[in-house]
């Protein structure tokens, strides 16, 4: 009898913190296979470097999951946004600059790129919430338009050549903690506010939990909808200029399939595909769990090719426990 | 044995956990004949047909057609030995052919193993004429009325030969002209020896159509009479004629202002609520009866704004709106809790905490607009306190609850949004005698404290022991409003069978 209560415990601590397990089952196993190299410092930092774009990429597509959302269109948003940064960070005297002969002051090209991250989400908001479109393929489309407008802006060109000042976002560090890591805290904590302590994100559970309830409890649906993908977008935009910085530059092929490994992320942190279910500390937790995955393999030397089957049996993996333990509910 | 019936069903019991759904319940039915069946909401009609075509397997009892038993395993078994079903909900896939529909997992095929179209279409045509109808095999079903849309159910059920049709309440969205065409189509098959089931609330039509009734109440067969030798009002008080049984606590109803006036009220859905007019007081339990299909949900859902309304006032506390949102009746002090708990209700993967907590969210922000957390799970857990709800923890998700436990949760979500008035539409279904009780004795204190209650209600036991004033409703309209020594089983059910004016 004993045994079995003990067993059911069991089984409900390792339900309730799969994430976590299987990120220290992850770092354990590399740490023996690398012997002890990914433990260091340095590898730890590149790891966090490397996740801090994916990271806002993931806390946007993270909120959108538990509404019961999907979006697709993060990595051409995040390019588009990165190369419009890139655009008005580019050195004057650079000739083949977009804005050739103007300099502008480093809040432009921030500002800028987050905004139109802001109005991708704003639009993908209005398709999800009045024109009852599927998030699935609302994004999609929008995915293809952020593709396209980043194609026209950029003539399919590199952005390059990007001041240092700029550049200077991204690469610097606070003592040890590169700048990246605090940005990617400053916005784990903010949307854990949203999330945790707002009427707002209340919302977004309830809405992802069902939907019709929330409705009927007097929450007003179609504008909590619109607020999460803006909110994604803002974040999106933010990780574009991110992006840019680190890079020193931006084409058409930044952040390709981005979206995929956001979702992977989110989904292997616990954000459950089917609503209303979804942590910051797991949605963080995931990206580093995947990037730890990527990681270790490009040290051990394993064809980046293969990192990619890896990935694909990892969501699926993730997507089957996470439908049976949620699954059930209806 | 007796080979003069086309069906046979006899000594059929069926145990749900908790419920003897069907006692020992018989039933024949002679060809060439319409053999109406009747009963109130839950008497065991469907669990009876169910048990006819498979879908639920009795307990004890044998089916017999033409003498000759059988054990079908589903409606597609049923159909192919000539028993078929038109459902109340017809069972069609819109966005394809009349043909498609019609020989749909039966398609005609030629020598290559394909599908035979020309030949398909031929049949389909002859098997639309044999009821009457003349429209092309080639249109999409999403195209017809749902009156066409019956037809062609009922030309497929022909089309399998069938010898015995079972018709569950195929009137409840027709117009009178389309009911005319119905009875002629079931006269000629009536004609052709079929054996035809018609299952109804509708009185008028039992006397118009059927040859032989048969009433059911709480899942006993209590009789089978011939429509000549009847009348309405001994029907009537067949299909009623249960004791309480039920206990209920003392309620007092001090009926004093009026909070509510609802007046002209009309859905934009024609087969929906038209021209209600009712008011509410504080301090009173006003029940709301009527059978399945009365449009009382929809009616309750338009008052508290879920679904929209176009024409007609709702007055809350003096202020009249013309339209509504859930957000502003609940500012307005009114609140829901909905008939569909899964499906509106319950928040199953929330805490208990969150799920009472939802709806009144915006009264507990700080300064700085953050949830004030440690203050909204007390309340919450006061609520719950009061209605004494069971759950190992105010962290528990709510789906690990009883439907009880998840349904004082939800009564919990809204008297902490402090409503005057609370629209509670069928708040008892689907939960324990004991869950019951207790729903019924925060409801008495409810109305004690002054607060108005809606109780839309399929029990009639439930009405009669919780309320002193009952309006009923019957195809959405408002057919009469009962008080004090008024409501009686008899009497709501004579109103809610009231289809014409």
């Amino acid at each position: 009898m004993d045994r079995k209560i003990n067993a059911k415990g069991v089984k409900n601590v390792a339900s309730k913190y799969t994430t976590w397990i299987t990120f220290i089952l992850m770092f354990f196993v590399l740490s023996v296979l690398t012997k002890g190299a990914i433990l260091r410092w340095d590898s730890i930092r590149n790891l966090m470097i490397a996740e801090s774009v994916r990271s806002f990429a993931a806390l946007g597509v993270g909120m959108i999951i538990i509404t019961w959302g999907i979006d697709l269109s993060i990595g051409y948003v995040v390019c588009l946004t990165a190369s419009v940064a890139a655009s008005f960070a580019q050195d004057p005297s650079y000739a083949s600059a977009i804005y050739a002969g103007h300099s502008f002051p480093l809040v432009v090209p921030i500002l800028t790129a987050i905004a139109v991250g802001g109005l991708f989400g704003l639009f993908n908001g209005l398709l999800v919430a009045y024109g009852n479109i599927h998030p699935f393929i609302a994004t999609l489309g929008s995915m293809s338009i952020a593709k396209g407008l980043q194609l026209i802006y950029t003539k399919a060109a590199v952005v390059g050549s990007l001041n240092q000042s700029f550049k200077n976002i991204s690469q610097g560090s606070v003592g040890p903690i590169p700048n990246l890591i605090i940005y990617v805290a400053i916005a784990a904590f903010f949307v854990w506010v949203v999330l945790a302590h707002t009427r707002l994100g209340s919302n977004f559970y309830a809405i992802g939990g069902n939907k019709q309830a929330a409705l009927v409890s007097g929450i007003n649906v179609k504008r909590d909808l619109i607020s999460v993908y803006t909110f994604a977008g803002l974040l999106y935009g933010c990780g574009g200029t991110l992006l840019a910085s680190r890079l020193g530059l931006a084409n058409s092929l930044t952040a390709n399939g981005m979206e995929l490994d956001a979702i992977a992320a989110v989904t292997v942190g616990g954000v459950s595909q089917t609503g209303g279910v979804g942590k910051v500390s797991g949605m963080i937790l995931g990206v580093f769990t995947i990037g730890l995955i990527n990681y270790g393999m490009s040290f051990l030397g394993i064809d980046s090719y293969y990192q990619q089957l890896v990935k694909g049996f990892i969501i699926i993996i993730a997507v089957y426990f996470d439908m049976r333990k949620y699954a059930k509910r209806n | 044995m007796d080979e003069n019936y086309a069906l046979e069903m006899s000594g059929i019991t069926k145990i749900f956990p908790g419920v003897k759904a069907l006692d020992n319940v018989s039933f024949k039915v002679k060809p060439g004949s319409v053999h109406a069946l009747m009963g109130e909401n839950g008497a065991g009609k469907s669990t009876l047909m169910k048990c006819l075509f498979g879908i639920y397997k009795a307990d004890s009892g044998v089916v017999r057609l033409h003498g000759k038993e059988c054990h079908f395993v589903g409606t597609k078994d049923a159909l192919e030995a000539g028993v078929s079903m038109i459902q109340q909900e017809l069972s069609i896939v819109p966005e394809r052919t009349v043909s498609q529909n019609l020989w749909l997992g039966r398609e005609p095929l030629n020598k290559y193993h394909l599908i035979d179209h020309a030949r398909m279409i031929q049949d389909t045509k002859d098997a639309l004429h044999k009821v009457e109808f003349d429209f092309n095999p080639n249109i999409r079903m999403s195209s017809l009325s749902i009156s066409q849309q019956q037809g062609c159910e009922i030309a497929r059920a022909v089309s399998y030969n069938a010898t015995i049709v079972v018709m569950d309440e195929p009137t409840s969205s027709l117009t009178e002209n389309e009911v005319e065409h119905l009875f002629k189509i079931i006269r000629m098959l009536k004609s052709q020896n079929v054996a035809i089931v018609y299952i109804s609330h509708k009185l008028e039509e039992i006397f118009d159509i059927a040859d032989t009734v048969s009433v059911m109440r709480d899942g006993q067969m209590i009789g089978t009479y011939d429509v000549k030798a009847i009348t309405n009002d001994q029907l009537i008080s067949l299909m009623v004629g249960r004791e309480t049984t039920q206990r209920f606590p003392p309620v007092e109803n001090n009926p004093g202002d009026v909070c509510l006036e609802v007046k002209g009220l009309t859905s934009p859905n024609p087969r929906s609520f038209k021209n209600v007019d009712f008011s509410l007081h504080k301090g009173e339990i006003l029940g709301v009866g009527g059978l399945v299909g009365a449009q009382r949900t929809e009616l309750m859902e338009a008052v508290f704004g879920v679904r929209k309304f176009c024409s007609g006032t709702v007055a809350i506390n003096g202020k009249e709106y013309h339209s509504l949102t859930p957000e502003q009746a609940i500012s307005a002090g009114v609140g829901m809790i909905t008939e569909d708990r899964r499906g509106s209700g319950i928040i199953p993967l929330m805490s208990v905490t969150d799920n009472t907590t939802i709806a009144s969210l915006k009264h507990y922000e700080n300064k700085i607009r953050l949830l004030e957390h440690a203050k909204l799970e007390k309340v919450a857990k006061k609520y719950n306190n009061e209605l004494n709800t069971r759950t190992p923890s105010m962290r528990t998700a709510l789906m690990n609850l009883s439907g009880g436990n998840q349904q004082k949760v939800i009564v919990s979500r809204w008297l902490m949004t402090l409503p005057d008035i609370l629209i509670m539409d069928e708040p008892t279904r689907g939960i324990d005698v004991g869950a019951k009780y207790e729903i019924y004795t925060i409801m008495a204190r409810l109305v004690k404290q002054g607060k108005a209650i809606i109780m839309v209600s399929s029990e009639m036991p439930e009405l009669i022991g919780m309320c002193k004033r009952v309006m009923v409703m019957c195809a959405g309209r408002h057919t009469g409003t009962l008080e004090g020594t008024e409501v009686t089983q008899e009497n709501i059910m004579r109103l809610a069978t009231k289809f014409s004016e």
